[in-house]
């Protein structure tokens, strides 16, 4: 296994853990209510797509096309 | 169905425990802490600001060039690693999920779990650190050799700056939360850790796909 594949999949498997317990938390903040939480469900959000990037970066489908 | 709370139900044990929450109350601390929120998301939209200044000038730079990456002295510079990107990514992005599980544990009362998740946050972020200073070394361009290595080490060093504070940052809070400085009603500082942290995950997002995988 080169150095290259097994960065891809602690990519892919850390994106679909972290994603999903970042989800999982957004789901929990929903309903808070307060600058706070809407400031945290925005970032929240954004990082879940920042994790859609990463997963799509491991799976060599984002990052090699150009 | 309502639960009665009953002594030595779980419904009893929440009541003491909320009861105890809120008998510290702070009235100036009540009164204030919005106004000192609002106040620290004008910071972070300030520090957004500040980061967009960048952004916009790499993409005016980047749209504006004729191939990219450029070519420096015939050879065209090769492009990033993404699969350590997106390996260190997930590292930062993962101590986002802790931090929020940190605070979430602190809401509760629980003490030992808020520790555990603070310093793991702690580590995750000296983690990313270390492997942006892996990138740095291993980067196929240096600061002078063009302007896609002037706008890289520019970024993500100024982004390597917010995560080395936020780690300062978070030590610095978990020292305050084991001696006693924030109680289970008043912890602004808390909060206020965790949206930084979040706020330097989330810029990251944005540098991950501009020199990654754009």
């Amino acid at each position: 296994m080169t150095a290259a594949l097994l960065e891809r999949a602690i990519a892919l498997i850390g994106s679909l853990i972290v994603g999903g317990t970042a989800t999982f938390q957004l789901k929990n903040e929903w309903p808070v209510e307060g600058l706070d939480a809407q400031v945290t469900k925005l970032l929240l959000g954004l990082m879940i797509i920042g994790c859609v990037f990463a997963f799509f970066a491991s799976l060599n489908i984002l990052g090699n096309f150009s | 169905m309502a639960v009665a709370a009953t002594p030595g139900t779980a419904a009893y044990l929440d009541r003491i425990a909320v009861e105890e929450r809120f008998r510290d109350v702070d009235p100036v601390y009540a009164e204030t802490r919005d106004i000192r929120m609002f106040g620290f998301v004008l910071f972070l939209l300030a520090d957004c600001i500040l980061f967009s200044s960048f952004v916009f000038a790499y993409l005016y730079l980047r749209t504006s060039a004729p191939v990219w990456p450029p070519i420096v002295d015939g050879h065209q510079i090769e492009r990033l690693d993404v699969a350590f990107g997106a390996m260190n990514s997930i590292v930062l992005f993962g101590s986002g999920v802790t931090m929020h599980f940190a605070l979430e544990s602190w809401k509760h009362l629980n003490k030992l779990a808020f520790n555990m998740w603070l310093v793991l946050t702690i580590l995750l972020g000296a983690g990313f650190l270390g492997g942006q200073a892996h990138e740095y070394l291993s980067a196929p361009m240096n600061y002078t050799s063009s302007v896609f290595g002037a706008s890289f080490f520019t970024l993500t060093g100024l982004h390597g700056f917010h995560v080395f504070c936020g780690v300062v940052f978070l030590t610095v809070l978990g020292i305050q939360a084991n001696r006693g400085v924030y109680t289970g009603s008043k912890y602004f500082g808390l909060i206020a850790g965790t949206l930084y942290w979040h706020f330097v995950d989330v810029i990251w997002v944005a540098l991950f796909f501009l020199f990654y995988l754009w």
